[in-house]
């Protein structure tokens, strides 16, 4: 059944085709980003939720 | 440098975390009433209300919107206000989203047991709750980006990515699933039948699991995680590659919870690898939280809030490694429709979602209410009666989910069933549902002792409303040192990188929905196939009402072992009619696809009466009301109406006289057969609709040589 759904549908092959490609393309454009960051935007970034600009900090340990 | 000075507002945080606490509890309650009604059937007292098919959406709706989702509002509003440094976009809109949110909660709680249901997994709720979710959605997304529209800080950091895709893939999601039309308030009937159907219920079923229950979570840990270490997340290069490895490839897995079945094996296929690859950004995610960790080892031994958020971290791991294992095609017809299944979400969602909530409530209540936590003891007693609770609750599961798919598949020295009888598999796994349930008990007495250590910790600090911060105001420049980077330009326009948010997740979206269409044309139509008789359309809505599918599959997989259990295995071209489709996703009793003609009439009458009495050991409950209310024959005409509007082929005006004439003599009929059986039952009682339902089921190429011609 599924093989007359397939050979029925036309231009099936043309979807794995196009979704190979998308795929590939996306992942290397991503990688590729990813790869040419710059390190002291990567630390800057990474320590962006540290500081939350409260002017009376209350994070206090858990610790009783 | 313009320093301004603004205000977090910590009253929508602390209303949400509230919520959370209290819907947590009513979620997990009502689970463990759904868990002890599966090795006690009489425990809802017969009280229809209260069914394990009335009850499990009702669960399932609350611990992930209800629980889950005021987890994750509570979470994202404490924390966007931080990462933008500005004061979430309007308060009106938060309390509108607040109480909006909890509205829709409450009119679940109320139309869920009361029968109103549409039957799809995760989207049960009828077509006005499912306008308001779009309503309040709507709010949040326009206090989300209005908050990331003014902030101070120039960059967004990955959370809020992570917060983008989840608002605008939930919204895809919900409008492409809940096509529905109407009949009547309460009911309404999906635009899409059979395998369209059932393809985009469970690409939405499974995204739901993805862009609600893992991103905004994913979002949630790449901020409380380093906080609470206080030092930044392992790599953040590696962050970037997970969300968008992650978003781009979630999108495609959802048909891995249909392979078997009588979706094209293409799109089968395509699940699979997809789900496979998923592994990859999973893990990275997994092992960018835990070596956030690194030389902080003993701030974990020191902090419960740490300690919930590694086991989290760790659950997340696991569960993102069950799951592509269980998309194998050759893993899943095994563990597919078992108990195994149940064992896979609830790793998920008591160890990941779970666990980070409370790590969550425990890292924000001694903050807003500038104090520290009441007793660390308390929380450290809730990690380990959590996990214990984790541990009786899963893996008994898993012995059961192995035991029953082993003995369904089982056969004798001469070819035939071990185990002819499905109940015989059920009989052998009530002693694992009774641990499991000793599990959940657990699990909910952590609950209620993180609750009660909360509420000490409230009492015994002052409510911040809100909190003073100040940062340099947002200078609108071009591009930082006359340089053009991309990337920069991408996260400082939110619009625009919503937009390529967007587009990663609707690529996949599109690839497995424009063939969806295609299928449309092309699955083949078996000529013996007719729309359900009108007796048939209501008795089918009470197969819906009562929630039968949370128990009876309605698809019999290609394997011998089910074949020779139930008949024929299912065919694409049988579901054309049925909107919506009713395949389920677990077997707590036989497959019902064959049903139709298995059994005599008065055999359903008295199994609908008292299982046990035809079914001795049986662990379905009793359905007596079905003998004693009357069939709603009035709400016939609209609902066959609306069938003929998303296509069912009635002829104009058959609702008006002829249904009717129509129904009277097949319920004469079916009371008739009920005599033979010594049965005397009015026709116009809910019973007969549900006979005559039960009666059709898998006839239709029973009936007729199958012959097949494409549309």
């Amino acid at each position: 059944m599924e093989e007359k759904i397939i050979c029925s549908m036309n231009g099936v092959a043309i979807y794995g085709i196009i979704s190979i490609c998308i795929f590939v393309t996306f992942f290397t454009g991503m990688l590729l980003w990813a790869f040419t960051k710059k390190a002291n935007y990567l630390d800057k970034m990474g320590k962006l939720p540290l500081d939350s600009g409260e002017t009376h900090s209350n994070d206090q340990s858990n610790a009783k | 440098m313009n320093i301004e000075t603004f205000k977090y507002d910590n009253r929508i945080v602390r209303a949400f975390a509230i919520a959370t606490v209290i819907w947590g509890i009513v979620g997990m309650l009502v689970g463990l009433l759904a868990a002890v009604e599966l090795f006690f059937p009489g425990a809802n007292l017969n009280f229809q209300f209260i069914t394990f098919g009335r009850i499990r959406p009702l669960h399932t709706n609350a611990v992930i919107f209800a629980f889950v989702g005021n987890g994750m509002f509570m979470g994202i509003y404490y924390s966007l206000q931080r990462l933008c440094k500005a004061r979430l976009f309007s308060d009106v809109l938060s309390w509108f989203h607040f109480w909006g949110w909890q509205t829709i909660i409450v009119a679940a709680a109320i139309t869920l047991p009361l029968g109103f249901t549409t039957s799809k997994e995760y989207a049960e709720l009828e077509w006005p709750i499912k306008v308001a979710i779009a309503v309040v959605w709507v709010a949040f997304a326009v206090n989300l980006f209005g908050t990331i529209v003014k902030r101070r800080e120039k960059h967004m950091y990955v959370a809020i990515w992570f917060y983008i895709s989840t608002v605008v893939t939930i919204t895809v999601l919900h409008v492409t699933n809940s096509m529905v039309m109407p009949a009547g308030l309460f009911k309404s009937y999906s635009m899409y039948a059979g395998v369209q159907d059932a393809l985009v219920q469970w690409w939405y079923g499974h995204n739901a699991v993805a862009f609600f229950l893992t991103t905004p979570y994913l979002g949630l840990m790449y901020y409380f995680l380093p906080k609470a270490a206080n030092r930044p997340v392992f790599s953040y290069r590696l962050s970037i590659i997970h969300f968008w490895a992650l978003v781009f490839l979630y999108i495609w897995a959802g048909p891995h919870h249909l392979l078997y079945t009588a979706l094209p094996d293409w799109a089968q296929s395509l699940g699979m690898v997809f789900s496979l690859m998923l592994i990859a950004p999973s893990w990275g995610g997994m092992l960018n939280g835990l070596l956030t960790l690194r030389g902080a080892w003993d701030k974990v031994r020191q902090d419960p809030m740490l300690k919930f958020m590694v086991a989290a971290v760790t659950a997340y791991g696991m569960s993102t490694l069950e799951g592509p294992l269980m998309s194998i095609k050759t893993v899943n017809s095994l563990t597919h429709y078992t108990d195994w299944t149940i064992a896979h979400a609830h790793g998920g969602a008591l160890g990941w979602n779970g666990f980070l909530t409370f790590s969550m409530l425990y890292y924000l209540f001694p903050r807003l209410y500038k104090t520290q936590l009441w007793s660390n003891k308390l929380a450290n007693y809730h990690f380990w009666i959590g996990m214990l609770g984790m541990i009786f609750y899963i893996v008994p599961i898993y012995v059961a989910g192995i035991t029953e798919t082993l003995m369904w598949k089982e056969f004798n020295k001469d070819g035939f069933l071990q185990y002819p009888n499905f109940l015989e598999s059920m009989v052998q796994v009530v002693p694992m549902l009774r641990l499991r349930s000793i599990g959940g008990t657990l699990y909910l007495i952590g609950v209620f002792m993180m609750a009660y250590n909360l509420y000490r910790t409230a009492k015994a600090g002052q409510f911040e409303p809100d909190t003073e911060a100040q940062a340099p105001a947002l200078e609108k420049t071009a591009q930082p040192h006359g340089k053009y980077s991309f990337h920069r330009f991408l996260e400082g326009t939110p619009m625009f990188f919503t937009v390529l948010a967007i587009v990663a997740i609707l690529v996949g979206g599109m690839v497995e929905i424009i063939p969806l269409y295609l299928i449309k044309e092309n699955v083949p139509t078996i000529a013996s196939v007719k729309p359900y008789t009108p007796l048939e359309v209501l008795g089918r809505d009470l197969y819906i009402r009562e929630g039968c599918l949370g128990c009876h599959s309605q698809m019999i997989r290609p394997f011998r072992s089910e074949t020779e259990r139930y008949g024929e295995y299912s065919k694409a071209g049988e579901f054309v009619y049925d909107h919506p489709f009713l395949w389920g996703s677990e077997r707590k009793g036989p497959d019902l696809a064959r049903e139709g003609g298995k059994y005599p009439a008065a055999w359903h009458y008295n199994h609908m009466d008292d299982p046990r009495s035809t079914s001795p050991g049986s662990i379905m409950p009793r359905y007596s009301w079905l003998l004693t209310q009357t069939l709603d024959r009035d709400a016939l005409p609209s609902r066959l109406a609306a069938l003929r509007r998303v296509g069912v082929p009635y002829p104009a005006g058959y609702e008006n006289g002829p249904a009717q004439k129509d129904m009277d003599a097949q319920a004469a009929k079916i009371v008739a057969d009920l005599k033979l059986g010594s049965v005397t039952c009015a026709p116009d009682k809910e019973i007969v609709g549900l006979i005559a339902y039960l009666q059709r089921l898998g006839t239709d190429i029973k009936s007729a040589p199958v012959t097949t011609a494409a549309k």
